[in-house]
């Protein structure tokens, strides 16, 4: 579904991401984890055509990103907190995103049905704007606003990160299902090992801009991955 | 302890992006204050020469003192729309043995040195020398200028007390143009009463007790204000507002172009940033009385012409130039969804004509000055629509600053929307209206410059998509500086 040939990105001439080689097919789980510095946020940004590339291309689908727009209406995405609109109550957002994608109110809405225990009361008729939301409850709008008109690509930076427990083990949920048909292909970075290995069937490790690692996920990964970041 | 909280606001103030700016906008910045700056002290300076000259029977400084209740009131005015609490980030304060006493205090003090009282200074010393030279009584005149200067700082402290909310904004402008009208036909004459009062700072010493104890009692209310809400859930940091529900349904009707317009309405409904700018461009609509009353003006169909260009493009001109600035917050989620540009374009582009044509109605008023000025006021809508939004958006396509929506402009702590680029684009937005109306007045007649002028606007509307066209791919071109631009810390 994703090729990526050649990529690299320099800043000034400093050379921050440097791929070679990758190949992520169509359904795959495809876990990014590294430390900070090491290109994931880089890497991701590339995928969506927000930086442009110094060498290389990267098609999605059979069309090479910086090239045509085409991508747009099956890929998705929840980078940060730009990827969200401040002055929007959680419900005026996802029905934005639902224009956007073609996808009219009540159909949002029933997907958003099949969220009410990832959000845990705290984000739908709140009467509130996103931007007086917590990180966390932010993130979960995010997250399901991503899913929103069944996109066959989902890239999701850190979308643990500020989750609480209970919605952490939602989210596993959430994205192992997603998958389960092999029709969504779904790109995630992670400081967290464990949830990672829990939920990715593959796995790439970047250090300082390179793949270091590529690993089909088995019970032995996440001591594999400990054992390499204990160096 | 001061010095820590000067060193600490010194450095927020030095590291912050406004100030590793271009070196241009520096450069502009600069000249900008040091041009008000200038104003001020050569007003300061012959300002006696001038009242002498202007009003030869009345002693200059009976005509000015005549006249400061106007100045104070619209300094407050002005305050009330551009001055803000300063916001020091209190929470790693909160939680370290320091008196909040001092933290308040120090705030409240800062304000003090804020530009808006720096200016009058720069007129009001140079003149106080000034009458001190000319013989005035020294003593008097230093205890005039303290009472002058209490009276700023009157405003300084009064405005964080009233800017809660709009009302007595509208109430402040309200008034003066109550005591204008009251004053031209007549009726009752305010500056005389305010003189007994500012004369008598003067004349009588005694009169200063008042501003200063209103002063003190307006300081006394900040700080317990302050004092009391001195937590991080309170009033220095900022604080969740209540949902405003809107119902948009209408805006369906405008097919594909909908959701961008309703995301549009509430952009401009429930941030700070664009609500100044609909008030400012509320303020456009007074430009005429200026241009229309003067006479050296008024025979000068040029300046009435883009005069005319002014009052119904306010809301244009301003909201314009910052677009797609307005949606910086979220240009990456932007650019990641499928959105046509066009469609994204013709929404803004919707608001502005929308806000041209209520602009002209609500210039009705001006049938006053004659028929001819609101056919040039008709005439400058039709350009407005026509070809100075497409000009207007192109400029804001090269403008390429980050806005923080729901966050005042300052005073020459904002550089947002004033670069170079956007100065350049100014050109055609003035000279276009005055060439377009010159040519065929001088030549032809003042029926046939309003005709040229109205008809270039319809240009605009036959050339739509090429000039749509010309915006979009300055879009497409300049993607990843402006993704890039959006992105820089504030």
């Amino acid at each position: 579904m994703i090729n990526i040939s050649n990529i690299s990105k320099s800043y000034n001439g400093q050379e921050v991401l440097k791929v070679e080689d990758l190949n992520i097919p169509k359904g795959q789980n495809f876990g990014l984890v590294g430390n900070n510095g090491a290109g994931k946020t880089t890497l991701f940004s590339l995928l969506l055509d927000l930086i442009k590339p110094t060498t290389g291309e990267i098609t999605n689908g059979d069309i090479v990103v910086n090239q045509s727009e085409e991508w747009k209406p099956y890929t998705s995405a929840f980078i940060d907190e730009s990827f969200l609109i401040g002055y929007l109550t959680p419900e005026e957002y996802f029905y934005f995103i639902g224009d956007l994608r073609g996808v009219d109110q009540s159909e949002v809405n029933d997907l958003l049905a099949n969220f009410e225990d990832f959000f845990h009361d705290e984000i739908l008729n709140q009467k509130k704007y996103l931007r007086d939301l917590s990180k966390g409850n932010q993130k979960k709008v995010g997250i399901v606003a991503a899913l929103i008109g069944n996109p066959e690509v989902i890239i999701l930076d850190e979308p643990f990160a500020n989750l609480d427990p209970t919605t952490q083990i939602r989210l596993k949920k959430i994205l192992n299902e997603l998958t389960q048909q092999n029709q969504t292909t779904v790109l995630i970075s992670s400081h967290d090992l464990m949830h990672v290995t829990d939920v990715c069937k593959r796995i790439v490790v970047l250090e300082k801009g390179e793949v270091v690692k590529d690993i089909k996920t088995t019970p032995a990964t996440l001591k594999e991955l400990e054992a390499y970041f204990s160096q | 302890m001061i010095k820590r909280f000067v060193s600490l606001q010194w450095k927020q103030f030095r590291r912050s992006s406004y100030f590793e700016a271009a070196l241009a906008i520096k450069i502009l910045m600069v000249l900008g204050i040091l041009y008000f700056g200038g104003i001020a002290i050569l007003a300061g300076i012959g300002g006696y020469f001038i009242l002498q000259k202007a009003i030869p029977e009345v002693d200059p400084l009976m005509s000015l003192n005549q006249y400061l209740i106007y100045w104070f009131l619209f300094d407050l005015g002005l305050r009330y729309f551009i001055q803000q609490m300063p916001v020091i980030n209190i929470k790693p304060l909160l939680i370290i043995p320091i008196k909040r006493k001092k933290v308040v205090q120090f705030l409240l003090g800062k304000t003090m040195t804020s530009f808006f009282n720096i200016l009058p200074l720069l007129f009001f010393i140079p003149f106080s020398i000034t009458l001190i030279v000319k013989g005035y009584h020294p003593l008097y005149v230093t205890a005039w200028f303290f009472g002058v200067l209490s009276l700023i700082f009157l405003n300084n402290f009064t405005v964080y007390l009233i800017n809660k909310t709009n009302i007595y904004f509208f109430l402040i402008v309200g008034l003066v143009l109550v005591f204008i009208g009251l004053q031209r036909y007549e009726i009752f004459d305010i500056t005389a009463y305010a003189q007994v009062f500012f004369y008598g700072m003067y004349s009588n010493p005694v009169w200063i007790l008042l501003p200063l104890l209103l002063m003190g009692l307006a300081f006394y209310a900040n700080y317990q204000y302050y004092i009391k809400h001195f937590y991080i859930d309170g009033a220095i940091t900022k604080k969740t507002e209540k949902v405003k529900a809107l119902d948009l349904k209408f805006v369906d009707k405008f097919g594909n172009i909908a959701p961008f317009l309703k995301n549009d309405i509430k952009l401009i409904l429930r941030n700070a940033r664009p609500k100044q700018v609909l008030l400012t461009s509320f303020f456009f609509l007074f430009y005429g009385l200026f241009f229309y009353t003067f006479e050296i003006y008024r025979d000068n169909p040029a300046i009435l012409a883009f005069a005319s260009m002014f009052i119904t493009g306010g809301f244009l001109l301003t909201f314009g130039q910052l677009v797609p600035s307005w949606d910086s917050e979220y240009y990456k989620l932007m650019m990641s969804q499928n959105i046509p540009y066009r469609e994204y374009l013709k929404s803004k582009l919707v608001l502005m004509v929308f806000a041209v044509t209520v602009s002209t109605i609500l210039s009705l008023p001006y049938l006053y000055f004659g028929w001819d000025i609101y056919k040039l006021i008709l005439a400058g809508a039709s350009f407005n629509i026509g070809l100075n939004s497409f000009i207007t958006l192109y400029g804001g396509a090269l403008n390429r600053v980050p806005v923080e929506l729901n966050v005042k402009a300052k005073a020459f702590q904002n550089t947002n929307g004033f670069n170079l680029t956007q100065l350049l684009i100014s050109i055609p937005k003035i000279l276009g209206p005055i060439v377009i109306f010159f040519i065929p007045y001088y030549f032809i007649s003042f029926d046939a410059g309003i005709i040229t002028l109205a008809l270039s606007g319809l240009l605009g509307l036959i050339f739509q998509n090429q000039f749509l066209n010309l915006i979009e791919n300055i879009y497409q071109k300049q993607k990843y500086k402006t993704i890039a631009a959006f992105d820089e810390k504030k």
